[in-house]
């Protein structure tokens, strides 16, 4: 839902201003051009903020914020005080009442929008129309570390992806980058000097509209209590150095719910196609076993009537694959699927050492597996 | 007397410093300061923004214009070109705003050095070669601003209590 924010204030230059400022928001600005007008519209929309000068006729933004206060369903109503006068008096004299923050005039426009985010959730108009981010999106990594080595060992793990990483050495940098727009995810080194990674994930959550952001701790594998002690204090999830690209990956996807079945499932002429990579590792284990349900039932759903597991890039038959091979036929059973495999010549060979996998059939091709009679494909299974 | 003299020299510097970074921070724009000339005629005519304070210091600052540069200015500050200032109504506003922003700058600092005072609603005039008549227990100073070939005065006014 778009949100709300009300801005009083007697001056159509300052109303506009706001307006345009909020432009590219998913929100509504709505107006009042004095204290009076603005109370009227907030009891009548409910804004999520209000935007409040101080000095106006009719009534003035002290009179407003009192009797917001004394209103019960305004009284919880977040004011932001717009104010051409900063004297010590004043920033006290409006502290007492309660507001959330106060912006001094002349301000500019970047400066609005931040200290609006710290209390509402905006998003720019084009994110609402939400796709799910897949893991071949652009996904923009901020790794926060004073160590240049873990920076480039990060680019370099994840050069395979079209993955985007940006660095920084401190605590100011790192939120600016993140104020700024566009990180999808943080990477953040817990053994920063003085807690810099807890400080600068206090600062984070502290804005309304990065409260989701995800934010992995970086640690080494046997730092135990400090993994702890970010886990309890909120991070997402925690990498361990030296880091693996593909558990950062599997991570980073997960943190962000990333669709990953398009690299594994593809359905073709009446088949669903499960093609796994030359290495079937714990990540992608996770990830095909993640979708395998949901896929194997869409696939019933839309009229499919067989599951074609590709093994044709597997070299060697691994316990793993095995298990989820075996896993994946179980399920075609129980939903009436029919299945079949298919593998190089390398793969038969091996699979024929192993009781649970000697009496699979395969074919060469998948166009030729997708062709399989149906008793084959039961003996493959 | 002298304490007067000393109370508007602080008054002016503290405007030459609310204006400079009023421009910079809602117009970004850059201006400098100099002794006071004489504003080139505009056959717009002229255009006038003032705020006063009354306190324990009373006084006010005119912001004098040319109409043609008042509409940069809206232009500016609104993030428009200057064909899209709608109306006259649209530029007094974006004055009596800038005005405002000046001298609460200006209010602000005296408040905090004791000589507390409140602002007053902006006013606007226009018209050809305006000036604002001098009281006798007023003592003024003007500043010049400048950008490019635009010039803005501002004139402060401080009465003697």
């Amino acid at each position: 839902m778009s949100v709300k924010i009300l801005t009083v204030d007697d001056s159509k230059t300052i109303r506009l201003i706001v307006a345009k400022a909020f432009k590219p928001y998913d929100c509504t600005v709505l107006e009042g051009d004095n204290g009076v007008v603005g109370l009227a519209v907030a009891g009548r929309e409910k804004p999520d903020l209000i935007l409040l000068d101080y000095t106006m006729p009719v009534m003035d933004g002290f009179e407003v914020l009192a009797r917001l206060r004394s209103d019960p369903d305004l009284k919880s109503t977040p004011v932001i005080m717009l104010t051409a006068e900063a004297g010590r008096d004043t920033v006290v004299k409006i502290a007492k009442l309660g507001v959330r923050d106060y912006l001094i005039k002349p301000f500019k426009e970047e400066l609005l929008i931040e200290r609006v985010k710290r209390v509402v959730n905006l998003k720019l108009k084009s994110a609402g129309v939400d796709r799910p981010k897949r893991f071949d999106d652009p996904i923009h990594l901020l790794v926060f570390d004073d160590k240049p080595a873990i920076v480039e060992l990060i680019r370099s793990g994840l050069a395979d992806t079209p993955w985007k990483v940006t660095s920084a050495t401190q605590t100011a940098e790192a939120l600016e980058a993140c104020n700024k727009g566009g990180i999808d995810v943080v990477l953040a080194s817990l053994s920063l000097p003085n807690d810099a990674a807890y400080a600068f994930f206090q600062n984070l959550r502290g804005y309304a509209n990065m409260a989701t952001l995800p934010i992995f701790g970086m640690s080494v594998r046997t730092a135990t209590a400090e993994q702890a002690r970010a886990q309890q204090a909120g991070f997402s999830g925690i990498i361990t150095k030296p880091i693996d690209p593909n558990e950062l990956k599997s991570k980073v996807s997960k943190g962000l719910k990333l669709e990953t079945s398009y690299k594994y499932f593809q359905a073709r002429s009446g088949a669903l196609i499960l093609t796994l990579p030359k290495d079937v590792n714990a990540s992608v284990i996770n990830e095909v076993s993640a979708h395998l349900n949901d896929q194997l039932t869409a696939a019933v759903d839309s009229g499919n009537d067989k599951l074609v597991l590709d093994l044709s890039l597997i070299e060697k038959a691994t316990l793993p694959m095995i298990e989820l091979v075996l896993s994946a036929t179980e399920m075609c059973s129980a939903l009436s699927l029919k299945s079949a495999l298919v593998g190089t010549s390398a793969l038969k060979a091996d699979c024929r050492s192993y009781e649970e996998t000697n009496a699979w059939v395969f074919a060469s091709t998948v166009e030729e597996a997708m062709k399989l009679e149906p008793a084959l494909a039961e003996a493959a299974a | 007397m002298t304490t007067l003299t000393s109370q508007v020299d602080e008054i002016q510097e503290l405007a030459e410093k609310a204006v400079r970074e009023v421009f910079q921070t809602m117009l970004s724009m850059e201006v400098s300061s100099h002794p006071p000339l004489p504003l080139p005629p505009d056959p717009e005519g002229e255009i006038v923004s003032s705020v006063g304070f009354i306190g324990q210091v009373t006084g006010a600052i005119y912001l004098y214009s040319r109409v043609s540069f008042a509409r940069l200015l809206t232009s500016r500050m609104l993030g428009i070109t200057e064909q899209e200032v709608e109306s006259g109504e649209m530029i007094n506003d974006a004055l009596g705003e800038l005005s405002n922003m000046v001298v609460g700058s200006v209010k602000s600092q005296l408040c905090d050095r004791g000589q507390t005072c409140t602002l007053t609603i902006p006013s606007i005039v226009r018209g050809q070669q305006l000036s604002v008549e001098k009281p006798s227990n007023v003592t003024t100073r003007v500043t010049a601003f400048s950008h490019g070939n635009h010039h803005l005065l501002a004139e402060i006014f401080v009465k003697e209590l």
